[in-house]
């Protein structure tokens, strides 16, 4: 189960609002690639992975996520809050100011509500790792996108941030990779899937 | 064939996989802050952005 | 910094050491040199979490003790950040 802590994993102290970054910087909230699919998608594959050691890394590293999650809504919340309705109808802001105001939806910077189709949990151990290899990659992507965009110190800090986490995360759904494959027959790893087949081909079903 | 593929390597690593190299622990930044800052406490982790589209 | 801003983030600091410690000791779960590290922050962020706690404000549940009120209820929200 979770427990609360009542401060961000990394501060987020913005000065000055900005419709733009706002827009672009919600895809890391509701977006493709971004926390809230990350999150989900890690605590939803745990359940059917066989190997303790790699459920374990997917619980804590579904948990960093959700922590995340908090971090990009602080960064939006506080471009967000101070607008001017000047500012909001200049920067392009008006379609999502009227559904939202100044709240905080899980939408891509597209508008596209965030879906769980935006990740699977195929209930196989080594396609469930590739699946969250690749997110990762797709996430640092975004974050490099993102900061392609951004010239605020304030903003950018805890972007970069965000960014060399997806980086580290890539690195240890590797090494639970390699924990895998250690536990199947390196002649053939996709014999069977261990998380559903009891038995290899002893011709009982 | 690539000057970093050895052949031994070959049994350990057989096709149809992908392999991510294991991290070996070689100590933490020192600096606390820094490491904040960056994103990772492991120098070797740290791989910072620098892209540029300077289309002119 | 303010006392409290710079109590903060050395916590803030001091859990983030132990987030990355964590994850590399879940692949890596014999690394006696990463589980010292690890049991050396954790005593270093209780002692400082415990501090905050009593001088400002509870920062979980587990540090919230009621005496004449509801303490945890006093908690600025970590979203609204310094510039509010």
């Amino acid at each position: 189960m979770w427990s609360y802590e009542k401060r961000l994993e990394f501060p987020v102290n913005i000065k000055e609002p900005n419709a733009m970054l706002a827009q672009a910087i919600i895809s890391q909230y509701g977006g493709p690639d971004g926390e809230m699919g990350a999150s989900i998608r890690y605590l939803s594959q745990r359940y059917s992975m066989p190997y303790r050691e790699v459920a374990g890394l997917l619980t804590d590293i579904g948990t960093e996520e959700l922590a995340h999650l908090e971090i990009v809504a602080a960064i939006v919340h506080q471009l967000t809050r101070n607008l001017s309705m000047e500012e909001i109808e200049k920067c392009g802001f008006a379609n999502y100011y009227v559904d939202h105001t100044v709240g905080v939806w899980p939408q891509a910077a597209s508008g596209f509500p965030f879906t769980a189709a935006q990740f699977q949990v195929t209930g196989d151990p080594i396609t469930d790792l590739m699946e969250d290899m690749a997110a990762e990659q797709k996430a640092r992507t975004t974050y490099d996108n993102i900061l392609r965009l951004v010239k605020e110190p304030d903003v950018c800090e805890p972007i970069k941030f965000l960014r060399m986490r997806e980086i580290v995360h890539f690195q240890r759904f590797g090494e639970a990779l390699r924990i895998t494959q250690d536990k199947l027959d390196s002649r053939n790893f996709y014999a069977f899937n261990p998380a559903f087949d009891r038995c290899e081909d002893c011709g009982c079903d | 064939m690539h000057e970093h593929f050895k052949d031994n390597d070959c049994d350990k690593f057989p096709i149809a996989m992908a392999y991510v190299p294991w991290q070996e622990f070689d100590g933490m930044y020192d600096d606390l802050e820094k490491a904040y800052c960056a994103g990772t406490i492991f120098p070797e982790l740290d791989k910072p952005f620098t892209g540029r589209r300077c289309v002119s | 910094m303010r006392e409290r801003e710079q109590l903060l983030r050395d916590i803030g600091m001091a859990d983030f050491v132990l987030i990355e410690l964590a994850l590399y000791l879940d692949t890596h779960p014999h690394d006696r040199r990463a589980q010292e590290y690890f049991n050396h922050y954790n005593r270093i962020k209780n002692q400082m979490e415990k501090e905050f706690s009593q001088k400002y404000f509870p920062l979980n549940l587990r540090l919230t003790d009621c005496g004449k009120e509801w303490r945890w209820g006093e908690a600025p929200l970590p979203w609204e950040g310094e510039c509010a």
